[in-house]
């Protein structure tokens, strides 16, 4: 379906942009507030829900048994996909993978694979025969905006809790999963010339393009994208930078809160 | 569906595995209007099952071959998320999800005053969070209080219900082993106030009696899961919300 971008709502937004001011009242680099639940999804060995104002999203982990790839004959693997089926929003048609949820999927992938929280080899049991594969489904069941940030929570959050079922396979006792550290996304979206943090769904509507940044415990990056149309200055980068760094260690606390409740 | 006689599903004191009663059902809960994007939305859970439904439209319907002049189409898909069962299922449909997502457009389909949109389209998307045995009775539920929560006019609800037979007794509402070890398993649709079924299907073994007592069975859950769908869309609207 193809989205009509209402002329009115790019000229309010970028009204409300030169008294730095946004549609629901929030600051620039304010968030929504952030609900994170963990273990609530029966089958899952490992799952999360976040609410995000209208943006809700479940992720759960699943595992099985594979034959490691023969040139990492010790190392297990780890997928992160996303749907964006019809259920969670009018947009969204269903049929085959659209490239949004494959590059959503993908992004969260990277941020969380290439933080090494997982260490592959640990998800090794027979080298070169039998080894752990780790999926992580996210599952967008409404989609009020910035979809990216709360599928990466959702994500990481649900690798946390996840329990390997090495019983259910046969293959000695269930552990849980050790996962090091919490890579966490940042996303910023231009609405009316300047960026934002965690766009609404009309922000989204109304604005250009996104970027999108995971940083590890240690504040490196893991992931980055840039997506739609637009560019954007080094001067500009920096300064989301610097407020990513802010909002991912105040999810990373939330993340940790829930865990230890 | 054949028995494997090894299993055993009853207990000497002629309770189920899990406790319950032989005519007893699952616990159910339904909130309304769970999803701030759709027209519609319910979330139910029965037993250990999560479904959610939503519902958008009337809208347009296209591509314009699916439009009927005379009334609505209902477009219903029915999903299993990945993580939903004990071994992952692989995204995308498969010929279980599209059968019971055709079966249960027609029986809503039944219920919808569908002559009210012609040449329009009412999407229903049902999602299957975790599934435990009974997953197209609680979609087809969720479905139900979506599209009155929609504010969708409907003849009547529907609630979603099965019964079975386990070690040669009829029971109401299978759990999971009581499915996979069963010997019969007769999931209906049921419009609660006018007493008509508009969804029916059917697999294993039951004698004409047993069948008349799974029936018997169905109608009595459905009339308490009406009154726990009932309840759902008042808190729904009373409350001052929207």
């Amino acid at each position: 379906m193809v989205e009509l971008v209402p002329t009115l709502l790019r000229q309010e937004l970028a009204r409300l942009a030169e008294s730095d001011a946004r549609l629901d009242g929030r600051g620039q680099w304010d968030g929504r507030e952030v609900d994170l639940e963990i273990n609530c999804l029966y089958n899952a060995e490992g799952s999360a829900k976040v609410v995000m104002g209208k943006t809700i999203v479940y992720a759960g982990v699943k595992f099985e048994l594979r034959t490691p790839w023969p040139d990492r004959p010790s190392q297990g693997s780890l997928m992160c996909s996303a749907e964006l089926r019809p259920v969670a929003h009018r947009k969204y048609e269903p049929g085959p993978p659209s490239p949004e949820s494959i590059e959503l999927g993908r992004v969260v992938d990277r941020g969380i694979r290439e933080s090494g929280c997982i260490d592959m080899e640990s998800l090794c049991i027979v080298p070169g025969e039998k080894v752990w594969g780790v999926m992580i489904d996210i599952h967008v069941l409404s989609d009020g905006g910035n979809i990216f940030d709360a599928c990466g929570l959702a994500a990481i959050a649900a690798l946390r809790t996840a329990i390997v079922p090495a019983e259910r396979f046969d293959v000695g006792e269930d552990y849980t999963l050790k996962v090091k550290g919490a890579p966490i996304m940042a996303s910023f979206t231009r609405v009316g010339g300047r960026y934002v943090y965690d766009p609404s769904e009309e922000e989204e509507l109304g604005g250009d393009e996104r970027i999108h940044i995971t940083l590890g415990d240690d504040g490196h990056l893991h992931s980055l994208q840039k997506g739609l149309r637009g560019v954007f200055t080094p001067a500009e980068f920096a300064e989301i930078f610097g407020v990513a760094h802010l909002r991912c260690a105040e999810l990373r606390k939330l993340v940790a809160l829930q865990e230890g409740n | 569906m054949a028995g494997y006689g090894d299993v055993k599903l009853l207990r000497d004191d002629g309770l189920r595995l899990d406790g319950r009663k032989i005519d007893e059902m699952r616990p159910v809960t339904i909130e309304a209007g769970i999803l701030p994007v759709a027209d519609g939305s319910a979330m139910v859970t029965h037993g250990l099952n999560v479904a959610v439904a939503a519902v958008y439209g009337p809208m347009e319907a296209h591509p314009r071959k699916i439009q009927r002049q005379d009334r609505a189409v209902i477009d219903v898909r029915y999903n299993m998320a990945p993580f939903s069962t004990s071994d992952r299922i692989r995204p995308g449909f498969n010929r279980r999800s599209r059968e019971i997502s055709k079966v249960t457009a027609e029986a809503l389909e039944s219920v919808v005053l569908v002559e009210r949109y012609p040449r329009s389209k009412i999407r229903v998307e049902i999602e299957i969070l975790a599934a435990e045995a009974g997953t197209r009775c609680v979609g087809l539920t969720a479905a139900a209080v979506a599209l009155a929560d929609a504010g969708i006019p409907m003849r009547d609800l529907i609630v979603g219900v099965a019964s079975g037979k386990v070690e040669g007794t009829v029971v109401l509402d299978l759990d999971k082993a009581e499915d996979n070890y069963g010997q019969a398993d007769l999931p209906v649709g049921i419009l609660p106030n006018t007493g008509e079924v508009a969804f029916l299907q059917m697999d294993g073994d039951l004698s004409p009696e047993e069948f008349n007592l799974a029936m018997e069975y169905n109608f009595k859950a459905a009339a308490e899961i009406h009154l726990v769908m009932v309840d759902a869309l008042k808190r729904r609207y009373e409350g001052g919300e929207n």
